[in-house]
């Protein structure tokens, strides 16, 4: 479904990517892990398109992604839920959930699946009316997650979904995350913590400096201690 | 009483014109964060293209009208493609986005020059007649600009709120990279803004052509106006600047009832001033980032 094949992106003149591959399959559910500052974010941006590749690929269902628009990616089926959530501050929650439907295939079903966003996070339908930015932190991680799911998209990639959040909250948020791949959704997660990742990813990429280090099957790289010590500290 | 009536429709009437230029230079600062120094011209393409529709093509008014309304729009679409869209994302955009409105201004104000010549013209009222309400005369194109303003706010207000571009203008104005992420593609939409802007300053051009006469130089007035109505309502924010029009049309009414006519501008600016002094952001502003 999503190919990643020897990426290279960066900022300016600064490769943060470096030959990086991976692959997520139908709705398998994917993790990346890396502490910060490993490329984990530019690897999202890269694939949704807010920053272009220098070189390599992204492909996505047979077809080539990389260096096209952030709105054809979308198009395709990718959503990419930001890093800090960047809701609309100035909009209601409904207003917010509404723009993750923007495409024409999506807005036609927009009422279908404003249900299904509502009967997932429940507090969404409490607070339609509510402006985003009176939202509190798990509600804001909600609202993005919800607005990701309007997309009808194919595969949702979420940049660290625990960051800033209360612990009480952050098992939360994953298990919406589990529901939402229960439903035949692929997820790929870029996370640096690996608490969480258990009972819900298929499989692993450890990044170091832009690259994967290691990749294999969950329980087996959550066994080994030391590899997780030495990639996440 | 006769000088609280006329203070308030003179208001009333200020405020619907600075209004209907001030909204379309709002809607441009909040989704692009740029300064549209040819609005003023635009204004001047509607009220050009509706007189001559009017008075060499003898349409009838409200075709005209339209026509200038529309070219006035098209005028803006065409600034965004052949200028705008070319320098979005450069380092230097602000600066780079005014020099270049700055000369689509000079291009439009001298071709009207070329073509119409400095004299100036009117456009006949839409309505002629008047009446007297407590002493104070009130004129049917003077109402018709009334009605127009709000109705063309209240058309604006929903299509933002309740339209699918409507909601991806305000989408792109306050999180750019969340709603490139939405699949809303931001040029597009950039490009619908100043279509729309482009249109409410050609229906204020035609609106006003008849009460102000129409000449080359006519829309800098409305548009220094239009700058200080949402620089007073907080830039980008389309509520403060429907405010801002009113607040800035009654209290110039007030001034030029109570104080004379060249108090009006002078106590406009001192307190403006004093406003952006303890409110620097304006009254609904949010404080500003930098966006392309």
């Amino acid at each position: 479904m999503l190919k990643v094949s020897n990426l290279h992106a960066g900022y300016g003149g600064s490769e943060v990517l470096h030959s990086l591959s991976l692959q997520v399959g139908d709705g398998e559910a994917v993790v990346v892990l890396a502490p910060n500052g490993h490329g984990k974010t530019t690897l999202l941006r890269a694939i949704s398109g807010i920053i272009h590749p220098t070189a390599g690929r992204v492909e996505f269902d047979g077809q080539v992604v990389s260096g096209k628009r952030a709105s054809e990616i979308v198009a395709a089926g990718i959503i990419h839920i930001p890093q800090g959530d960047l809701p609309f501050p100035e909009m209601t929650v409904m207003e917010n959930l509404l723009m993750g439907a923007y495409r024409p295939e999506a807005w036609a079903e927009r009422k279908q699946r404003l249900e299904q966003v509502v009967e997932l996070f429940p507090v969404l339908g409490e607070r339609t009316n509510q402006l985003a930015r009176s939202l509190s932190g798990g509600e804001r991680r909600m609202l993005a997650l919800g607005r990701g799911l309007m997309a009808k998209a194919k595969i949702l990639m979420i940049d660290e979904p625990s960051l800033g959040l209360a612990p009480f909250l952050i098992e939360n948020v994953y298990q919406a995350i589990r529901e939402i791949n229960k439903n035949g959704m692929a997820v790929l997660l870029a996370d640096e913590n690996a608490d969480h990742v258990e009972g819900l990813a298929d499989r692993v990429y450890l990044l170091e400096s832009g690259t994967v280090v290691k990749e294999g099957n969950v329980a087996d790289m959550l066994r080994d201690e030391a590899l997780l010590a030495a990639y996440l500290g | 009483m006769k000088e609280l009536f006329q203070a308030i429709y003179g208001g009333i009437l200020y405020g619907s014109i600075y209004g209907l230029m001030a909204i379309g230079l709002t809607l441009i600062w909040g989704s692009l964060r740029m300064l549209n120094l040819a609005h003023g011209s635009l204004y001047l393409v509607g009220g050009y293209v509706a007189w001559t529709a009017l008075n060499q093509w003898e349409l009838p008014a409200l075709p005209s009208f339209l026509l200038g309304v529309i070219a006035a729009g098209l005028m803006g679409l065409i600034i965004q493609v052949l200028l705008i869209n070319r320098i979005l994302g450069r380092s230097e955009f602000f600066t780079a986005a005014m020099i270049a409105t700055l000369g689509a201004s000079i291009v439009i104000d001298s071709g009207a020059l070329l073509i119409y010549g400095a004299r100036v013209k009117q456009m006949p009222p839409a309505f002629e007649g008047q009446f007297k309400f407590s002493g104070v005369v009130i004129t049917y194109q003077g109402l018709l600009i009334v009605a127009v303003a709000v109705i063309s706010f209240v058309l604006l207000g929903l299509f933002l709120r309740r339209s699918r571009h409507g909601l991806s203008i305000q989408a792109v104005s306050q999180q750019m990279d969340a709603a490139r992420l939405m699949g809303i593609p931001t040029v597009t939409t950039f490009m619908i803004v100043m279509a729309i802007s482009g249109a409410l300053a050609g229906l204020a051009g035609v609106l006003l052509s008849s009460v102000f006469y129409l000449a080359p130089t006519a829309g800098f007035n409305p548009m220094v106006k239009a700058l200080v109505v949402t620089i007073f309502g907080g830039l980008g924010s389309v509520k403060g600047t429907i405010w801002a029009a009113y607040a800035i049309g009654l209290l110039e009414a007030f001034l030029q009832v109570y104080f004379g006519s060249g108090a009006a501008l002078p106590g406009l600016f001192l307190f403006m001033i004093i406003m952006l002094v303890i409110r620097p952001t304006g009254l609904f502003g949010l404080g500003e980032e930098q966006r392309l």
